[in-house]
């Protein structure tokens, strides 16, 4: 992929601002950084449209934490790639979290709260017992450190970025009628379930890509901020679609820009400024919606 | 001699070990406009889920066309407006066209990128609800008869020519009621659509269906609408006895 992409990169490299920035387009360690920030922008904004209306914003918080779980125990494992276990228990998790609440056994985000304190605890709990703590490694992938990505690493969440973008183009129509009504759905003969279960694997696939991106901390920031901000202007299911991949884009190029400007953190000034444009569209909204009805108001006045 | 759409044989069913409905027999042909009425907690939505087969019944028989509920050979001939309409979430940005859309999908071409006659569904069955103005309009921004208007227009796009409706007329005003009202007379007798509908609106049932069956527990009374009982028969029917009496 790397390949494909660097040539085209480094030509765009000097025409960007900053003093570090244009690194991101030239050196490969961060090109590698600047390709899976954008390969999980574009799945996780499809992603988040959906898990908004199906009232899930707090799956993907959720399932980063259990992916900690699992990132803890390839940790101590020795793998060289603990996303691997990260996926295999936020997969898990997603799927039996998805069953509890279809089957009504648990209600509402008790099933998600349960799963998340559980496998953090299980994550931290591990790592002290097997001595290593918290290390920077540890750290990169509670708060997010592009800069920590090899090139498996790349390869795996430009994989799963492929084929979860993919499995959502396919299923989005179906996905939609079971979100909107699922019982008429059912009657239309639409496999409910099966789409659910398919979304639950694609939810915890996703999340797990972006681990590494933006952290386990703050995975909502890309997932459910760019759709939700989309949601305050966008008229149509569509619109808010196009809107979210904007809104999700400008977050993780300005906030890339930003973090390597001002020396922070990558994940943590991504989701700051994901907040910052969803203040912005909010405030321009609440401000449009007041004026044009004082205007209503002094027309009929007059 | 119309075709039978709809046949339940002493049909029972027990939720959390009560009994709700308890044999009933009902038998509803191609064209009709039936009525379910009754008090609330009389068994009118879950008679609706069990032919549905969304429920488990305790004893009784169930045929849709001939075949048991769920079977696949009855997606597409059932079209099902819910309660859930008038509880569309209201920050889901989603227009007319696409909830109206929603209703062509069925198992053989829910992952088909091609249109496949989809548009043409979705323009008729707008068409027929009159809301050719609103069609790009957020759901969530209609009025309660709007709503409703739009979740009929997703059923009718399934193309299905039985209708189950469950409480529609609920929360939407007087004016939006009859325009719903003579929308599914139309559809009933200029399209041919078989309706059954659920409703505790008394009033509204005996000016629109052709037939009013009153349900608390089990049919108390099936018939033509002209022929439904006074109150005070009603009362009888139901076992009620009256308490400022002789």
């Amino acid at each position: 992929m790397l390949d494909l992409t660097s040539p085209y990169l480094e030509w765009i490299g000097p025409m960007m601002p900053g003093e570090v920035f244009p690194y991101f387009f030239t050196m490969e360690m961060f090109q590698r950084a600047l390709l899976a920030a954008m390969a999980v922008t574009i799945v996780s904004g499809f992603l988040g449209s959906f898990l908004l209306i199906r009232n899930l914003s707090l799956i993907g918080d959720g399932l980063a934490h259990v992916s900690f779980g699992g990132v803890a125990v390839g940790i101590v494992l020795g793998s060289t790639s603990p996303l691997w276990y990260a996926l295999l228990f936020s997969t898990i998790s997603s799927i039996l979290i998805y069953e509890m609440q279809s089957r009504e056994i648990l209600t509402g985000d008790a099933s998600i709260a349960i799963f998340l304190t559980g496998m953090l605890a299980f994550g931290l709990v591990l790592l002290r017992i097997s001595g290593g703590g918290i290390t920077l490694d540890v750290e990169g992938y509670l708060f997010g450190n592009l800069l920590l990505i090899d090139s498996a690493d790349l390869d795996l969440i430009i994989m799963i970025s492929l084929i979860s973008l993919l499995t959502l183009v396919l299923i989005h129509s179906a996905l939609l009628a079971t979100t909107i009504d699922p019982l008429a759905a059912q009657i239309q003969g639409l496999p409910v379930r099966g789409i659910g279960q398919i979304f639950s694997v694609v939810t915890a696939m996703v999340v797990v890509s972006m681990v590494q991106v933006v952290g386990t901390l703050l995975v909502t920031a890309l997932l459910v901020t760019p759709a939700a901000t989309a949601q305050l202007i966008g008229r149509s299911f569509r619109s808010c679609l196009v809107l979210t991949q904007i809104f999700g884009f400008s977050s993780v190029i300005l906030g890339l820009y930003l973090s390597a400007e001002m020396d922070t953190g990558t994940g943590s000034m991504i989701a700051l400024v994901s907040a910052m444009i969803f203040a912005a569209v909010a405030i321009s909204k609440m401000i449009t919606s007041y004026t044009s009805a004082i205007r209503i108001h002094s027309l009929n006045e007059a | 001699m119309k075709k039978q759409i709809l046949d339940v044989c002493d049909l029972s069913v027990v939720r959390s070990g009560k009994v709700i409905i308890r044999d009933v027999c009902l038998t509803i042909n191609e064209g009709e406009f039936v009525a379910i009425v009754g008090p609330n907690g009389g068994g009118k939505s879950t008679f609706l889920l069990a032919i549905l087969g969304l429920l488990k019944t305790r004893s009784g028989t169930i045929e849709i066309y001939g075949h048991p509920p769920m079977s696949r050979k009855l997606h597409r001939k059932i079209g099902w407006v819910s309660q859930a309409a008038s509880y569309l979430p209201k920050d889901v940005k989603i227009t007319v066209r696409e909830l109206v859309k929603l209703g062509t999908l069925h198992s053989g071409n829910m992952f088909d990128f091609l249109d496949s006659g989809r548009n043409e569904k979705v323009n008729q069955a707008i068409r027929m609800t009159g809301l050719e103005a609103v069609q790009n309009t957020p759901v969530a921004r209609l009025s309660g008869g709007q709503r409703q208007r739009a979740v009929i227009a997703r059923a009718l796009a399934t193309e299905s020519d039985f209708i189950l409706l469950d409480e529609p007329l609920v929360g939407i005003d007087p004016e939006s009621r009859n325009s719903l009202l003579k929308l599914l007379d139309r559809l009933c007798h200029e399209q041919g659509k078989t309706i059954l509908m659920v409703s505790h609106d008394l009033t509204a049932m005996s000016r629109s269906a052709h037939r009013i069956v009153f349900l608390e527990e089990t049919i108390r009374f099936d018939g033509p609408t002209w022929s439904f009982p006074d109150m005070d028969k009603l009362a009888d029917l139901r076992g009620i006895a009256n308490v400022h009496g002789d």
